[in-house]
């Protein structure tokens, strides 16, 4: 049978209103799919059924794919239902408990096709909740015609990648300059005679070098309450305090800088600030979402703690990447007898790779090609995110604009085969069906601690339940006859109580090898109706020398695991990687400086942009790598430097009208979280509690989606739920994403939505009086002072003389108009305070950082 | 109707459209008076020139706005109103009659259309239609007595009997008909039209959803989103009842002159802090959202404001009566936003009333009452008014039905319905540059399929976009290094064959 036509009869698989159709129901439109049936008979049968010679049908590339599309939920790695498991030839002959499943040459005789024929399997009724299809009329043509030949064995595919020199990508291909590794570099000589101040370290060199040969120079020094409060937000996403701002500016000893920027580093608030950063590449999310239903993800949050902890501990980049894509093959956890915080660690950092939208908790969307898109997100988010290329054009066909060619994609879905099999699926809810994604090997401490919950809860109810029944021996008087005794319902009252305080089990959402991934088909336009060849795991060719660096093996002796994902992490984390390095430098860059060095963060590829500081970027990048992949190092430098310390206001405006050369700071809106964040802190309703499940939600009828309060106060944002359905609007209004499946970088928008959020909305309102009784405790005296003290807390600064004079007037304007609405002069007073600190949470001055 | 044609001509819209409006601001005279959407730079520029007085000689302009922005292309609609219908209205029962179906009424069909149907359990024989078809118009329209008010409309649409999608479960297919492609997280066809041409109106949303208050749809907001588009472009949930934006009125008790004297202080503050960043276009661009929210807060409710329209006019659209006045009310806001010159007007109705299961013959016949006049009296008010030449009004839903039963727990026929099906559905399109009484594409006999001039959601996507003056292939956002677009990587096609 010639490939093509094997091709055909694949798709017509899922063509239902195909070949087996009443005649008489079709007529135009349907005449081309019968000419094609027609042709398929003649051309692949003889008349008498007898298979034509052309290409027999492979059991590894045609008949195993059928198989496992339709036969696998039941009688494949997972389950084996009678006894009967179809993942290779030999167990197909030897069959399960109702004898052999085939027949070698003769399908009529084989208990598979009868079975398929008679439409008992896959049985009716379980297609829906098993995410399975019937078998296509096609697919059972490749089948019979397998069977009919003697049901050959093929050899198993053992092409190996490392040996294979990909055609078609060519020497300057891979010359391009983000797949060459980062040079070291030479720096380049600025002339300082009659520039203003100090280059602070070698970034300035970089960035003072092109000033220089356009013969501009950097702006003016910030003020020092400027960059106070600039590194406060870009560290910590907190402001400083009042007696923070004092300390800071009354410090005399010339490191003052360098001793606040390591203070903030070491505060918790760096790891949530920074955490969030990541969770934007992770696609992080606490639901599925697909479904209308978008069931929670109740152990994700694990998966946040960790991020948290990770940034706070400053874990080597390597490691961090190293632990996420394969912490389950770094340590036997399993085999290990304790767990330790490393292997707990190493578990939860695994769902970096669980975090795409999900829908296949459910049956009706959870088929084959719904998993694949799973698996697709998951290396989008990964190619994005870590490597800053798009691969998944590949999903479909050869990149148009880099040298990726499509077994590239089906490559890298072959590494992750031993944990995510589309053929052997593990599901994101516990259900009936099938297995889900979740370990138990959290930490000995919180296990038990669980355990005893649910003991003693158990202990009480049987008391109760005791009770009850002694209750119920004792003789009932006349009038209790007829009525449930109240002790007995008071009793059942509180067993439900106490059933209510019962906690699901402790569980990780994670991501595990399991030692026997089916095979990876590259599938013909993406479609996966028309598997092809088989693939092995590898990575993108343009970046070896033409042969595979791939050189996965088993993580620890006898384990149980591919090795595949380690390798993959131990590839990238290679410090000849001539991404990693770069892509993270470059995305820290534009937090701290408004615009990557490379624009396009997550396209490092042809189509993407060209370094603007092509050696600042490379001596990052080594840089990164010699500090032993530190990103607080990185921090120290970016945040250290002169460049980082120069004033928003344009001095060169001419010359650089797009601060393409960084000739100044640039002005940034508040991210959404900051802006929460920051107005919670400054009323004093901040709670800085941390880790653990997510507060929730509340929306109101009218679609207002609110934060829940605990004891008046709110945590961080990285501590709400983040549902997909459901989003804080006060978030969703300053640009939060939706994650799709990540997010690589963040809209600014300017929009009257904001203005309405934060003018007319209760909680700003609210805040704004706590805001007010909080100037009114902390400065009782004078209305000048409590100015003095709110243009501190709020804009980190002192007001000029002309702000000051503009909110006292406003402020006796506002106290007299609240006396004449009949308003007594103490509550007019703190009524009006109140309007100035709603003023002042929607200055322009609040919102955005120099 | 003129079109600005060079970067100094600005066309006035005809005067039927303005003399609809009495507006209190001179602001939105201004932005009512200026043309239909082929105002690029010019506009942008006067806009701001108009805002912050001649101060500001350049500006970069914000590129995350809403002010108009060039068509590709002479659009053919300034416009659009998208009646959703949740759940997925069956073909066979309202606009594409099968007398094979009658013919052949209980006979088996399962074993070939098996991989097609979503609850297999309860899949039942042929089904005939409840409902009886006739010919309506001058065109000869086919339509079944289900909707006899639409069906006097007839020769103003172009009903595609022959569309498709890609999934038949709800989820998914949401996706798809709103976003293009069946996973959540992705930029609805509202996001692209406004991220593509603004809105002639700056105070009011470009994009606004009038959904049910009955309750959401399917998928929620996300059937509005703006995905990975910058949310600004994302739908405006206006409500029925009460205020019509979220955050639009102040949600505390406060006089009047109060507010106002705190906004002065806003505004003297925020002019200080600009006067000292002059190169930062954004902070001139947040003066003006101040001033434009202000300004909405009076337009929105102005907008949603019923008293000024005719009793007749209410009537006609079944306000005041059951089962109508919910939807009706929708309508006729509809065609006020349009009026007032919003970009796009999507209508919700209450979870998925055309998800007809089972009891297909009353609960069909419950969402054509409920629909029928509103629809039908918002065509004929459009046109009345000479708004239906350039506003494209689209009704469908998400996915077509099958022509078997689908049977209900007690398995008696009377209760049947039909289950979901991708692989044909029926939508149709009316206005702004749609030829009228037409029907284009078939289904095969029994309504399973179709067949003849088949029309994907792609397809679908792109001739709307084509109204718009919007070609989708240009139409894109660079993202992954990659143009994203709404019709993504597949060979869509205009529908030339429905266009006037």
């Amino acid at each position: 049978m010639n490939p093509d036509l094997l091709q055909s009869m694949k798709r017509m698989a899922d063509q239902p209103t195909s070949s087996n159709l009443d005649p008489f129901v079709f007529r135009a439109g349907t005449l081309c799919i019968l000419c094609s049936v027609f042709c398929f008979i003649t051309g692949v049968f003889d008349v008498s059924g007898k298979v034509a010679k052309k290409r027999e049908a492979r059991f590894e590339t045609d008949v195993l794919p059928i198989l496992l599309s339709h036969c696998s939920e039941c009688h494949g790695r997972q389950l084996q239902e009678g006894g009967l498991d179809i993942r290779e030839t030999s167990f197909l002959t030897k069959g399960g408990k109702s004898g052999p499943a085939i027949t070698p040459g003769n399908p009529n005789d084989s208990l598979l096709i009868q079975r398929i024929r008679e439409q008992e399997m896959p049985p009716r009724e379980k297609l829906a909740s098993h995410s399975v299809k019937p078998v296509g009329a096609g697919e059972l043509k490749i089948l019979e015609q397998w069977i009919a030949v003697g049901a050959p064995v093929t050899d198993k595919i053992t092409e190996n990648i490392s040996e294979v020199i990909d055609e078609g990508i060519r020497t300057e291909d891979r010359n391009h300059w983000s797949f060459i590794p980062p040079q070291s570099i030479q720096f380049p000589h600025v002339d300082l005679t009659n520039k203003t101040g100090l280059l602070s370290n070698p970034i300035d060199v970089f960035i003072g070098d092109k000033l220089e040969k356009k013969s501009i120079w950097f702006s003016v020094a910030a003020e020092p309450e400027t960059l106070l409060r600039r590194v406060y937000l870009d560290l910590t996403g907190l402001l400083p305090e009042s007696d923070e701002i004092e300390r800071f500016l009354s410090d005399q000893d010339p490191s003052r800088y360098s001793k606040l920027i390591d203070r903030l580093m070491s505060s918790p608030a760096y790891g949530e600030r920074w955490g969030q950063f990541w969770l934007d590449l992770a696609g992080y999310s606490d639901s599925e979402g697909v479904q209308h239903a978008d069931p929670i993800r109740p152990h994700a949050y694990r998966y946040r703690d960790y991020v948290i902890r990770a940034f706070n501990a400053d874990k080597p980049y390597d490691r961090f990447l190293l632990e996420q894509i394969a912490g389950d093959e770094l340590t036997d956890y399993e085999g290990s007898g304790q767990i330790t915080e490393e292997i707990y660690d190493n578990l939860v950092a695994t769902g970096f790779l669980r975090m795409s939208a999900d829908g296949t908790f459910a049956g009706i969307t959870g088929f084959l090609p719904n998993r694949l898109d799973v698996i697709d997100d998951q290396i989008r988010i990964l190619s994005s995110s870590v490597m800053g290329l798009s691969i998944r054009c590949a999903r479909c066909h050869s990149h148009k604009f880099d040298p990726i060619p499509q077994q590239d994609y089906y490559r890298l879905a072959a590494i992750f085969k031993g944990a995510m099999d589309e053929y052997d699926w593990l599901r994101p809810i516990k259900s009936s069906v099938g297995k889900a994604r979740y370990l138990n090997q959290v930490l000995p401490k919180e296990r038990e601690q669980w355990q005893r919950n649910e003991k003693e809860i158990t202990t009480q109810i049987d008391l109760l339940n005791e009770e009850i029944e002694a209750h119920k021996k004792q003789e009932p008087s006349e009038e209790e006859k007829n009525e449930t005794d109240p002790r007995i319902k008071e009793i059942e009252k509180t067993i439900k109580q106490l059933e209510a305080n019962r906690r699901p089990e402790p569980l990780i959402r994670a991501l595990w090898d399991r030692g026997q991934p089916s095979p990876t088909y590259l599938l013909k336009r993406g479609d996966y109706r028309r598997p092809t060849k088989i693939v092995t795991p590898g990575v993108p060719s343009m970046l070896t020398k033409g042969k595979s660096h791939f050189q996965p093996s088993p993580p620890w002796p006898g384990a149980k695991k591919t090795g595949n994902r380690l390798a993959l992490a131990g590839w990238l984390t290679n410090p000849d990687h001539p991404l990693t390095a770069r892509v993270i430098v470059n995305r820290l860059w534009k937090h701290h400086f408004g615009k990557g060095l490379v624009e396009t963060l997550d396209d490092f590829g042809k189509a993407g942009a060209s370094p603007s500081h092509p050696e600042l970027l490379d001596w990052l990048a080594r840089e990164l790598i010699r500090s032993d992949w530190s990103l607080k190092h990185m921090h120290r430098l970016m945040v250290g430097s002169k460049t980082y310390r120069q004033s928003s206001t344009a001095t060169t405006d001419e010359a650089d009208p797009d601060n393409h050369l960084w000739s100044r700071m640039p002005l940034r809106r508040m991210e959404a979280e900051v802006l929460r964040d920051t107005l919670l802190q400054i009323a004093g309703r901040l709670n800085r509690r941390a880790y653990g499940q997510p507060d929730g939600i509340s929306a109101r009828k009218d679609g207002l989606v609110t934060s829940n309060q605990t004891n008046g106060s709110w945590r961080r944002s990285i501590y709400v739920i983040k549902r997909r359905t459901e989003r804080l609007t006060l978030l969703d209004n300053f640009d939060r994403p939706r994650m799709s499946p990540n997010c690589i970088e963040r809209a600014e928008s300017n929009v009257a939505t904001q203005a309405l959020h934060l003018m007319n909305n209760k909680m700003i309102h609210e805040l704004s009086q706590a805001l007010s009784a909080r100037v009114m405790k902390e400065v009782p005296e004078s209305i000048s002072n409590q100015i003095d003290w709110l243009f501190q807390t709020v804009f980190t600064r002192s007001p000029k003389a002309s702000e000051k004079e503009d909110v006292i007037g406003t402020h006796l304007e506002i106290k007299e108009a609240w006396i004449k609405g009949g308003e007594k002069p103490e509550v007019a007073l703190k009524k009006a305070m109140a309007n100035i600190c709603h003023a002042m949470m929607n200055a322009a001055s609040f919102v955005y950082i120099d | 109707m003129s079109f600005a044609t060079s970067n100094t001509k600005i066309s006035v819209r005809d005067d039927g459209l303005r003399k609809s409006n009495h507006h209190p601001f001179p602001r939105r005279g201004f932005f009512q008076q200026v043309g239909t959407g082929l105002l690029g730079t010019a506009l942008a520029d006067l806009w701001c020139r108009d805002l912050f007085g001649s101060e500001l000689t350049h500006i970069t302009p914000v590129s995350q706005d809403l002010t108009p922005k060039k068509s590709h292309f002479q659009p053919k609609a300034r416009s659009i109103i998208h009646l959703f219908m949740n759940g997925g209205p069956s073909q066979m029962d309202l606009f594409d009659p099968k007398p094979y179906l009658d013919k052949h009424h209980g006979k088996s069909f399962f074993d070939k259309i098996a991989g097609e149907v979503e609850s297999p359990q309860s899949a039942g024989a042929l089904m005939r239609s409840p409902f009886q078809f006739s010919k309506h118009g001058q065109s000869g329209l086919w339509v079944s007595n289900a909707l006899p008010h639409l069906a006097g409309c007839v020769d103003d649409l172009a009903v595609i009997r022959s569309m498709y999608t890609t999934n038949l479960t709800h989820e998914p297919a949401l996706f798809k008909i709103h976003a293009g492609q069946e996973m959540p997280g992705l930029p609805t066809l509202g996001a692209w039209i406004t991220y593509g041409l603004g809105s002639e109106n700056q105070n009011l949303p470009a994009y606004i959803v009038l959904d049910d208050p009955r309750g959401m749809p399917v998928n929620r907001t996300q059937n509005w989103q703006a995905g990975y588009l910058p949310p600004l472009y994302q739908g405006t949930r206006f409500r029925s009842t009460g205020s019509p934006v979220l955050n639009l009125e102040q949600d505390f008790e406060e006089p009047n002159e109060i507010t106002l004297a705190e906004r002065q202080l806003i505004q003297s503050l925020d002019r200080l802090h600009q006067n000292k960043r002059r190169n930062h276009p954004q902070l001139s661009a947040r003066i003006a959202s101040y001033e434009l929210a202000a300004r909405m807060q009076l337009s929105a409710s102005d907008a949603l404001d019923l008293s000024s329209e005719s009793e007749a006019t209410k009537e006609m659209y079944g306000i005041g009566k059951e089962p109508t006045d919910s939807y009706g009310r929708r309508c006729l806001y509809a065609r006020r936003l349009v009026e007032r010159g919003v970009r796009m007007v999507q209508l919700f109705i209450d979870f998925q009333i055309w998800d007809n299961h089972t009891g297909l013959a009353d609960g069909l016949k419950g969402a054509c009452h409920r629909t029928d006049q509103p629809i039908a009296a918002l065509l004929n008010d459009l046109k009345q008014r000479g708004l239906l030449d350039n506003t494209l009004v689209v009704w469908g839903g998400e996915f077509g039905r099958l022509p078997i039963a689908q049977l209900s727990g007690d398995k008696d026929e009377k209760n049947s319905g039909r289950d979901h099906n991708k692989n044909a559905m029926v939508t149709w399109m009316a206005g702004g540059g749609i030829r009228g009484g037409i029907s284009h594409g078939a289904t095969d006999e029994l309504g399973m399929k179709a067949v003849e001039d088949r029309v994907s959601v792609e397809d679908f996507h792109a001739t709307i976009l084509h109204q718009l003056g919007l070609h989708h292939e240009d139409l894109f956002y660079m993202r992954n290094g990659l143009r994203e677009r709404l019709t993504g990587v597949s060979d869509a096609r205009v529908i030339k064959e429905i266009l006037a």
